[in-house]
């Protein structure tokens, strides 16, 4: 008897382990698979990320699905394991991996031609390298001997879209403790630094530094489920967007600003509420578009982006100027007339749901003939801007015809400042 | 009574109590062979889902483990039912050596350790057929020290491997040598090994003590009670602590820190002396030589049989154990590492 019961209690026993087996199964979350077209592998990451927004119309998630960019175990339902071979975290654009997240010829490593070398060019760029700040600075304090650039926060070398070489190495490091001061405490300002991780400061790095919309926070808004709310580090939603508000300009741009005495950042605590009285520049002057616009409504592709030359300073790249919409009392402002259906401004404005561009419209242009293509030329000769964020339509008035008295060769934004600026 | 059942029919009518008692035989042959059935049954499962290719072989283990269902437990049962039959083995061929059951029994003592050969190089692909990060190591180490033998070091690597070096063949080459060219040989042993048990006239045992035994009957009904336990056993650990799964390896950047399975850590420890045919083929050898000639060279004699720690055979006990603590100590050491 007592055998039958040992026996009986045994067996109960592998029936509760079997029940547990059962439960634990039936607990498993179901898995949702995703077959993205350019993979073709099936991946299981919307298992848990289920509700995650789409990264941008030109990334549909049925084509480019999660794994393509971030990288990761595609099949594993264990969130440590998945998530063991992410690329740059959770920021695949970060510099250090994104030529293996956003590379390749058929996306931005394409062709410098094409206009297709995001990665590239914008490993050039004033915003990505701090070249400017890194050139004048270390001239003024006797780290080199002129103001050519030569040091970055990136290395590049290779050829520039004009065939001249181009070359920047690691800022050396310095006995001047102006330079060394420079170096511990002016060198997170640059695309790829981590931002400061305070409110009003959050931005990711890499490309998502702009494309990625921030809040004041660095929370997420969006709906996946998986993304403590409360945690700052994110964008606010999982998108990628070429319509960057100048809130995220502001990030940076508005945050405060550097003290050479001391070499040290002087922080503003303050988040600006009037555009037009919370600039950061307290000297600084301008006029009304400047407040009133979002930043990338004038500023161009090239100019924040990079051309693929290394420019020694904001100045040399910044090809807007005030006469490249308004024009001069005797030039009217230079324009391109779309013609080619590959005309990169097509491309740009495709990604842009608030201004359409076709073939025959006539656009500005900047001084290097770059289109600004939200800025048209009407069929009667006026001239008008679409906002690129919100869709506003502005009359760009002309200087030619006006009552301005401004002198040929004082074209700079400080003349125009003397009569136009707004009063604080 | 009713009529034996198949189950019972492989079995001898009766069997000496005293030897079917589990403090004389520990239970381990019978719990080997259940554990043989489990890892059978559940690597049969497994090779519905695997695939031995360089881009697949990870990704279908982690198949079997997250989307398979039930594929987790199968998974477990198998890796832990693997583990398990190399304790086993191991303890089946100290309780033979310690109580002379080797005696007048030769070729089945030589039939049985080669069985211990073949379930560890069975547990050692079945760890590579992973192909994970934490396998990159041990696949390649292990495989390197075949290249150190002489003179056939080369062309023995080129079957095992499948090249010249670790390459996209390899996977199905090991994928072959662990459902073919070692289980194969492996069920014919033990087989054979069960055979030559009877053969050699049932479980080894005091001749005196024939004239109590116990029925067929008894002895089924324990070896369903231990494959009860261990069935239990075996899914609670499966449950409690599954089997690693890492990203799929990569060749090109191995991790920081070289790591053998456990049941080849002593090896890896021996590796670190020196000169790795010497340390990491010879030794090992001389080891399994020296086990395999116990009932050859060490002990012929034929009293003693089936008495714990018998005087007769304690120059052979002194042997086996000490092979087996150095294999313990050096397992030790690297797993204080």
């Amino acid at each position: 008897m007592t055998n039958r019961l040992v026996f009986l209690l045994t067996s109960i026993l592998l029936i509760a382990i079997l029940a547990i087996i059962t439960w634990l199964e039936s607990s498993k979350p179901k898995a949702i698979a995703l077959i993205p077209a350019l993979t073709n592998q099936p991946e299981y990451c919307l298992t848990c990320h289920n509700g995650i927004e789409p990264v941008s119309a030109a990334h549909p998630t049925e084509v480019f699905g999660c794994v393509r960019c971030h990288g990761g175990e595609r099949l594993a339902l264990d969130k440590d394991l998945a998530h063991s071979t992410m690329r740059g975290g959770r920021n695949p654009s970060d510099f250090s991996v994104v030529e293996r997240s956003c590379g390749g010829s058929e996306c931005h490593s394409g062709a410098a031609k094409d206009e297709r070398d995001h990665i590239a060019r914008v490993m050039t760029s004033v915003q990505a390298t701090y070249v400017g700040a890194i050139t004048n600075v270390y001239f003024a304090f006797g780290g080199q001997p002129d103001q050519k650039p030569r040091y970055g926060m990136i290395t590049v070398s290779g050829v520039d879209p004009m065939g001249k070489a181009i070359k920047l190495i690691e800022p050396p490091k310095s006995e001047n403790q102006f330079l060394q001061k420079f170096l511990s405490n002016c060198s997170s300002c640059h695309l790829n630094a981590e931002s400061i991780n305070e409110t009003n400061y959050h931005r990711l790095t890499g490309c998502a530094a702009c494309h990625a919309l921030t809040n004041s926070l660095g929370s997420y808004t969006g709906n996946d489920p998986t993304v403590k709310r409360s945690e700052s580090g994110h964008a606010n939603t999982h998108t990628l967007t070429a319509a960057i508000s100048y809130s995220q300009c502001n990030a940076c741009h508005n945050r405060g600003n550097y003290d050479l005495k001391t070499m040290t950042f002087n922080a503003r605590a303050d988040r600006p509420s009037n555009r037009q009285q919370d600039y950061y520049q307290p000297i600084a002057q301008f006029t009304k578009c400047e407040f009133e616009l979002d930043c990338v409504d004038c500023h161009t592709a090239n100019e924040v982006m990079g051309d693929g030359a290394i420019h020694e300073n904001k100045k040399s790249i910044q090809d807007v100027q005030c006469q490249t919409c308004h024009g001069t009392l005797t030039t009217p402002p230079q324009t391109r007339t779309i013609q080619d259906v590959n005309d990169v401004a097509l491309r740009r404005a495709f990604l842009n749901p608030k201004v359409p561009l076709a073939v025959g419209d006539v656009t500005v242009i900047t001084a290097k003939g770059e289109a600004m293509w939200n800025i048209r030329k009407a069929a009667d000769g006026s001239y008008r801007q679409i906002g690129k964020i919100n869709g506003t339509i502005y009359d760009v008035p002309l200087v030619a015809g006006s009552k301005c008295k401004q002198k040929p060769d004082q074209q700079e934004s400080k003349y125009c400042h003397e009569c136009h600026a707004v009063r604080k | 009574m009713s009529r034996p059942s198949f189950f019972h029919h492989l079995h001898p009518p009766t069997i000496p109590k005293r030897e079917a008692s589990f403090t004389y035989n520990l239970g381990l042959g019978g719990l080997a062979v259940f554990l043989i059935l489990v890892v059978g049954i559940t690597g049969m499962l497994e090779m519905f889902y695997y695939v031995p290719s360089i881009e697949q072989a990870n990704a279908s283990v982690q198949t079997i483990t997250y989307l398979v269902p039930l594929g987790w437990i199968v998974r477990g049962a198998h890796y832990w039912s693997a583990q398990a039959l190399v304790v086993v083995t191991v303890l089946h061929l100290l309780r033979v050596a310690l109580t002379g059951a080797y005696k007048d029994r030769r070729f089945n003592w030589l039939l049985g350790l080669m069985a211990l050969g073949l379930i560890l190089f069975l547990n050692f692909s079945g760890y590579a057929l992973r192909w994970d990060r934490d396998i990159s190591w041990a696949l390649l180490v292990g495989t390197n020290l075949i290249k150190t033998i002489p003179f056939v070091g080369t062309v023995l690597y080129g079957v095992v491997v499948g090249g010249n070096q670790i390459n996209s063949a390899t996977p199905a080459r090991f994928y072959a040598w662990h459902i073919f060219g070692l289980m194969l040989p492996a069920f014919i042993i033990l087989v054979w090994h069960l055979f030559q048990v009877r053969r050699d006239g049932g479980i080894a045992h005091i001749a005196e003590a024939r004239k109590s035994r116990i029925s067929r009957d008894e002895l089924v009904g324990r070896e369903t009670f231990v494959a009860l336990l261990a069935t239990i056993a075996l899914l609670a650990v499966s449950v409690l602590s599954p089997p690693a799964i890492t990203p799929a390896a990569d060749f090109a950047s191995l991790p920081d820190n070289p790591t053998a399975p456990w049941f080849f850590v002593w090896v890896q420890e021996l590796l670190r002396l020196g000169d790795p045919f010497f340390f990491g083929v010879l030794i090992p050898s001389i080891i399994t030589i020296l086990v395999a000639l116990v009932p050859y060279l060490i002990d012929r004699s034929s009293s003693g049989v089936a008495v714990w720690f018998n005087k007769e055979g304690r120059v052979a006990q002194w042997i086996v154990w000490v092979m087996l603590l150095v294999i313990i100590g050096l397992t030790i050491r690297g797993a204080l590492r």
